[in-house]
């Protein structure tokens, strides 16, 4: 088997030429035990054992899972508390490892894509079947009852399903898998539940794609939405005693990018000392954007649409934004030019105590609109402190390194820091800015900085490498990763690569096949 | 005694709680229903005693179990047991039949004195009472048990439950050996006293058919052995592991369409099969859907006093029957999508 993609806890697996998971099995795929003490078998690509069914066992205490030598059952999948579920997910590859396909028996086609987002690997069509014998007609995962008495309605409904399957499959692929789960929680508690409680496990160990969020009231629970929240505590602004500006979102991403963005630069570059003021942008669902973080996924990842109404979930999560940021420690004033937005954010910021001016303009990026911040920002930033752009890039490394690495930043940032953001910041020959990783990309030389700093890392087979490292070359790993995040790749004690991560720690030992390492330097 | 499953063991012992208190002096229950005596129907009157109650239900107990609750834990002393049968032996008056039940064992002389057994059993011979049904576990169906001075025709009800070990072990949690029980079967019969035997059908975890064919099997086994099976559908009794089962939609009582087949399979066998579902029709006993439940029960009730067969039956749910127990093994539970017996329509219940 071979890993094509993955999203949050799902995989795209191609098994044999034909067949990928998730997959659909139908009844006839499955045979009797003789007895109550055997499994009997399930066919997926060849028939082999199930394990025995789970006597006696209290379905809330682990193991959660019943295993046979290459399937690992998760029984009563239907019917799981949502948070006991969830806790059971948490399980799953500990459980049965990456070799062993996950399969959940009887569970209802509106189910199946929440589970696919938790690991499930495998489903069946018993619920079809019960649905089929009383007359109802399955579409796109959910029933509607057929008056007309059709005949056939079990092999209708048995294609709608393994349609249903190839769209689940076809947005793992596409990373919108997320997007099919949103979609069937809107009028089902039991799935909103499951997501709802979802959101910490899958920021852990959920597999990280740079994929578009196309976002709506669901996504504040997001879990790269809820992450990149979490992380703006670890943040720093690049200078103490800076002017806060704050100016709205933009369609255009990174924001830097966007006209309107350029027209407030342009404006602001004007002014003496314009280093000192510090741009953050306002957006829903993330919040709060520092200008060093528009690389950082997702902040350059979504789209959502604009009403210009903020609603009260909105609010206090831009308040709690706020908490985190602590504007009151690090600012001296702050300015509020963000249209439509900045009554609220005005609110927010004098509620923590900071000198705030509301530029009041309706239209900022219009000419009054620039005009008014020009003027505001040249009385406001007259007598700070004079901001070099030296320091100021040292700060803007420091803030990033931060964000981007926790705890163990400083092996970046205590090198020589040259240039500016955005594209031309580097953290002397260790990283440099890359759209790609999503901010401070490594070197090979900050590779192996960032392996004795605790970074996570590969050993691989002693083979050149070339290109990108396959799971038949990984050897062994030390430390923990997530889909999507930067790892070391050793060999022979040297280290000779780093790229972005695309397999789990353990999947790449227990895969064949399948790329693992997604390598960007080479030694 | 065999292997314990631990387990399930831990999983009967965490969902039980501490009976509630009851007054001493009052019997559980009294009723009185339709029995077959010989050939003729008559009515039978049954009262439960309150006692200390069955004491493998104080050690682990059975995973469907619940008459734990009505028992008192610290025991009840002889002078309160005679006030309940001051009770009892009242309704007893002028029937010919009678069911003396306590949550546990009649025979076992720790919660049943023998000297109390002996004089309920005396007086209900004077009172002209011709059969008396007691429930024991096999353990305590030994001839010193039940040697009454005078006595009605005593009838043992024997919880067999299933003549297959791993039902017994993994699903119901009881340590009842085969052999055991074909000996006891005998002793009882050696001392002029006829056997019973309960069969559950679709104890917990089972699904539709694999309880369907064990409770077969069990009847089979067990005909050549006694004079009557009873065919006991689980039911769901509170704060037992089949309550969290059920709360949990892991497993859900049976259909009643199980209970009939059981039955037309077991027809020929040497003893006589029957069944009255405990709670039969409502969401904890055995069900079908809501148009048929009071005519199957009808029916059971008609063929337990031998009145008719069970033929010719028929409901809009039967197929839907049909069609979840031929997939049941494959769910790996004993359970069923919500509402799936009314197949998904608007109805009320089930």
């Amino acid at each position: 088997m071979e890993p094509l993609a993955h999203e949050g806890l799902a995989r795209l697996l191609q098994i044999d030429d034909s067949l990928q998971t998730p997959h659909v099995i139908s009844r006839e795929d499955l045979t009797d035990s003789q007895d109550l003490v055997s499994g009997g078998t399930i066919k997926i690509d060849k028939p082999v054992d199930l394990p025995p069914t789970p006597l006696g066992l209290d379905s809330n205490k682990a193991p959660y899972l019943q295993l046979s030598e290459e399937i690992a059952v998760l029984d009563n999948a239907s019917s799981l508390q949502p948070q006991k579920l969830v806790e059971c997910a948490s399980h799953f590859r500990k459980e049965a490892g990456y070799s062993r396909l996950l399969y959940a028996p009887a569970v209802e086609p509106s189910d199946m894509p929440i589970l696919a987002y938790l690991g499930v690997d495998v489903f069946d069509d018993l619920n079809v079947e019960l649905r089929s014998a009383t007359g109802w007609s399955l579409d796109s995962g959910s029933w509607t009852k057929v008056n007309t008495k059709t005949t056939d309605l079990q092999s209708q409904n048995r294609e709608e399903l393994e349609r249903w399957l190839l769209k689940i499959r076809t947005s793992i692929m596409n990373g919108t898998l997320r997007e099919l789960v949103e979609m069937t929680s809107l009028h089902n508690p039991r799935v909103s539940q499951i997501l709802h409680h979802s959101t910490s496990l899958l920021i852990e160990k959920g597999a990280r794609r740079n994929v578009m969020i196309r976002a709506n009231n669901l996504s504040l629970e997001n879990p790269s939405v809820v992450d990149f929240q979490q992380r703006l505590s670890d943040y720093v602004p690049p200078a103490k005693n800076m002017v806060l500006l704050v100016l709205p979102c933009s369609a255009r991403k990174p924001y830097f990018k966007s006209s309107s963005h350029k027209r407030f630069y342009n404006t602001i570059k004007e002014v003496d000392n314009y280093l000192a003021l510090h741009i953050v942008s306002v957006t829903s669902p993330l919040g709060l954007v520092p200008r060093e973080l528009e690389f950082c996924y997702p902040a350059a990842h979504y789209d959502i649409a604009v009403t210009g109404d903020w609603s009260a979930s909105e609010v206090q999560m831009l308040r709690e934004q706020f908490s985190r940021l602590e504007p009151e420690k690090h600012y001296l004033k702050a300015i509020v030019h963000a249209g439509s937005s900045s009554r609220i954010i005005t609110e927010l910021l004098r509620e923590r105590k900071v000198d705030t001016i509301d530029t009041e303009a309706e239209k900022p990026s219009s000419s009054e609109g620039l005009e008014i911040l020009q003027e505001i920002t040249r009385t406001a930033i007259a007598e700070i402190p004079v901001l070099s752009s030296k320091d100021r890039a040292k700060g803007e490394a420091i803030g990033l390194a931060k964000f981007q690495y926790g705890e163990s930043s400083p092996f970046l940032t205590e090198s020589e820091i040259s240039g500016h953001m955005p594209y031309k910041l580097r953290c002397g020959d260790l990283a440099t800015i890359s759209p790609r990783v999503g901010g401070l990309g490594l070197t090979v030389a900050g590779a192996a900085k960032y392996a004795a700093n605790g970074g996570p890392s590969i050993t691989a087979e002693d083979f050149k490498l070339v290109g990108d490292l396959f799971a038949i070359g990984v050897k062994s790993y030390d430390g923990h990763w997530a889909i999507g995040d930067q790892v070391v790749i050793k060999q022979n004690g040297r280290v000779t690569g780093v790229g972005i991560a695309k397999m789990n720690p353990e999947e790449m030992i227990s895969m064949g096949r399948g790329l693992a390492v997604e390598v960007r330097h080479h030694a | 005694m065999p292997k314990a499953f631990v387990p399930l063991t831990q999983f009967v012992n965490e969902s039980k709680l501490t009976p509630r208190e009851h007054p001493l002096d009052q019997p559980v229950a009294r009723w009185t229903e339709e029995e077959v005596l010989g050939e003729e129907v008559v009515e039978a009157g049954v009262a439960i005693l309150r006692t200390r109650g069955c004491y493998w239900s104080i050690k682990e107990g059975c995973s469907m179990c619940g008459y734990f609750n009505d028992t008192v834990p610290g025991g009840v002393s002889t002078d309160m047991l005679y006030s309940q049968w001051k009770k009892i032996r009242h309704s007893l008056k002028g029937k010919r039949y009678a069911k003396i039940y306590t949550s546990g064992s009649f025979l076992d002389p720790t919660e049943v004195p023998l000297d109390f057994a002996n004089d309920v059993m005396s007086d209900m011979a004077d009172m002209g009472i011709e059969k008396v049904l007691v429930e024991s576990l096999p353990e305590f169906v030994h001839p010193k048990h039940f040697s009454y001075s005078n006595s009605p025709k005593i009838e043992i009800a024997i919880g067999l439950e299933s003549s297959n070990p791993v039902v017994l072990d993994k699903s119901v949690n009881k340590r009842l050996l085969w052999p055991h029980f074909v000996k006891v079967c005998e002793i009882a019969h050696e001392n002029g006293a006829e056997v019973k035997a309960y069969v559950l059908l679709k104890p917990p975890y089972l699904g539709e058919r694999d309880a369907i064919e064990d409770a077969v099997q069990s009847a089979t086994d067990a005909a050549p052995y006694v004079d009557k099976i009873s065919i006991n559908p689980v039911n769901v009794q509170k704060n037992t592991v089949v309550e969290k089962l059920w709360f949990r939609d892991e497993w859900t009582a049976p259909w009643l369409w199980s209970v009939v087949e059981v039955l037309e399979r077991c027809k020929d066998l040497p003893a006589k099969v029957y069944s009255d579902p405990t709670g039969g029709g409502t969401r904890r006993g055995a069900h079908n859907c809501n148009d048929c439940n009071s005519k199957i029960l009808d029916a059971l009730k008609e063929h337990r006093l031998g009145h008719g067969n069970l033929k010719g039956l028929e409901c809009e749910c039967r197929p839907r029957w049909e069609v979840l127990k031929h997939q049941s093994s494959y769910r790996r539970n004993g359970a069923e999508p919500h509402g799936y017996r009314r197949g998904f329509g608007n109805g009320r219940r089930f």
